[in-house]
């Protein structure tokens, strides 16, 4: 089985995709600082932020559709956390619904925090998305373990990458068996089902885990996970992380 | 016969589950340098509980020498150095994100300078055919290419001895002839547990048949094979 949803675009070749994965990780973290330390009011710094993520988005070649329906898998979760802080802040009242002896205000305060938090999130997010599709993500964990990182968050995060497609095609082929008996019944007998499923799933994830822990030992593992990478910055890596310092500092002045 | 020419030496071996089920009764066995042996029997025989024993993964009763040294706690890392044990299920042999970092792991863990084990894995995957795969995560690739990539995995720390495990299961009838053509050209001790015969006996000069934990007969030619199933 083939699954994209991670490295789909991280293979092409363009000029964010060639940028050291440690200079990129860098880069976007001090975008995304830059982003969230900007005041709710400084509409214009937004734009600019936004032109900027734009303009790696082009030139990584990576098409914008792709990471537009991307970023959308965010947004829900950030409005529920964010959808009544209109209603909850006092100040200054905008406007209101009343709903019999119920009445509900929006006040300005509030909507400008509303504001904050979904643009905030959405650029943030969206930095995120550019960095990960641009980047493959075994390079991306090893960057981020020559940048100090713990070595049991890489470790985690690799052997999620690593098993995440093979649970997957177990589930799939579970469910594959199932359907095949699956000939009407009423409709908890198929809950039921597919509660034995993750059950089973997750007994087979422990023995797996148990196996590849073996084949790890076989192969003179003692407690500490080693990887070799060739990274080395190049001249363009530099260019890269003055050009975004500067426009960061620019914009920064600018907007304010 | 010397003592310095046999690759593993297993004396009155037994081993029990930590249930209680006896797994392996009275196992004694030589394998000579050089030498092919092929593991048979039914599933649940305890092939491979013995193959576990061989890198010390699992420890019994009894003595087991791999290449003149004795299983014991302070030679595990020698004994798995010299061992390429290559489990059945290529998923659990390859946990790495990449082929390379897989294929480098055990170099890696043998503390080999840098230089040294991106010669071994590029050599290792040279020999198993799969040196365009280098840059690879290991999902993409197909069952049959996960299986070479996990011979190159063992193979790269240069073992004396290459211990498969069901090297045929779920290949289809090219990867498999493709398998047997590739496992031919190593040149080293190998150990095969199998129930595929034609494989055994197209890859091994000597058969062993393991049934219910006990080494049933010992140097069984092709037709003792035949009449066993």
């Amino acid at each position: 089985m083939r699954h994209f949803f991670i490295d789909k675009y991280s293979g092409i070749d363009s000029y964010v995709h060639r940028i050291d994965p440690r200079v990129k990780i860098l880069g976007v973290f001090a975008l995304i600082l830059s982003i969230i330390l900007t005041p709710a009011q400084a509409f214009l710094s937004f734009v600019l932020f936004f032109s900027l993520i734009a303009a790696l988005i082009v030139l990584s070649k990576i098409p914008v559709g792709f990471i537009f329906k991307r970023s959308l898998v965010v947004i829900p979760f950030v409005l529920m956390v964010t959808a009544f802080i209109p209603f909850l802040k006092e100040g200054e009242i905008a406007g209101g619904y009343s709903l019999g002896s119920l009445r509900l205000t929006v006040t300005y305060s509030g909507l400008m925090v509303f504001w904050n938090v979904m643009i905030k999130s959405y650029l943030c997010v969206l930095s995120m998305i550019v960095l990960m599709t641009s980047t493959r993500f075994s390079d991306f964990l090893k960057a981020m373990e020559r940048l100090k990182v713990p070595r049991i968050f890489t470790m985690i995060l690799s052997f999620m990458y690593r098993y995440i497609f093979v649970f997957e095609d177990e589930l799939m082929k579970m469910r594959q068996a199932k359907e095949s008996r699956s000939v009407g019944g009423p409709k908890h007998v198929h809950i039921k089902a597919l509660a034995h499923m993750l059950g089973v799933l997750f007994i087979r994830a422990y023995e797996r885990g148990e196996k590849i822990y073996l084949a790890m030992c076989s192969r003179g593992f003692t407690g500490e996970v080693h990887t070799i990478s060739n990274f080395q910055i190049k001249r363009s890596d530099l260019y890269f992380i003055v050009i975004i310092a500067g426009v960061l500092t620019g914009i920064r002045l600018i907007g304010i | 016969m010397s003592a310095n020419n046999k690759a593993i030496e297993i004396r009155d071996l037994h081993y029990s589950y930590p249930d209680g089920t006896q797994a392996l009764r009275d196992i004694n066995l030589d394998v000579l340098k050089g030498e092919s042996v092929g593991i048979i029997g039914p599933n649940g025989a305890g092939k491979s509980t013995l193959l576990l024993h061989l890198n010390g993964i699992l420890r019994g009763s009894g003595k087991i020498k791999v290449m003149g040294t004795e299983i014991q706690d302070s030679t595990l890392p020698l004994v798995r150095s010299r061992i390429g044990l290559v489990f059945q299920d290529p998923d659990n042999q390859l946990f790495m994100p990449t082929v390379f970092d897989d294929v480098a792991f055990g170099p890696i863990n043998m503390m080999l300078p840098k230089k040294e084990v991106d010669a071994f894995v590029k050599q290792a995957l040279a020999q198993v055919g799969m040196s365009d795969a280098i840059e690879r995560t290991s999902h993409h690739l197909s069952f049959g290419e996960k299986k070479r990539v996990s011979i190159a995995s063992v193979l790269s720390m240069r073992p004396d001895i290459l211990v498969l495990d069901e090297p045929s299961s779920n290949l289809d009838p090219k990867g498999r002839k493709e398998l047997i053509a590739l496992l031919k050209g190593i040149n080293k001790t190998k150990i095969i547990a199998s129930h595929d015969l034609e494989l055994v006996t197209a890859l091994c000069s000597r058969y062993i048949f393991l049934d219910k934990g006990a080494l049933v007969k010992e140097n069984s030619t092709p037709q003792d094979l035949a009449d066993l199933f």
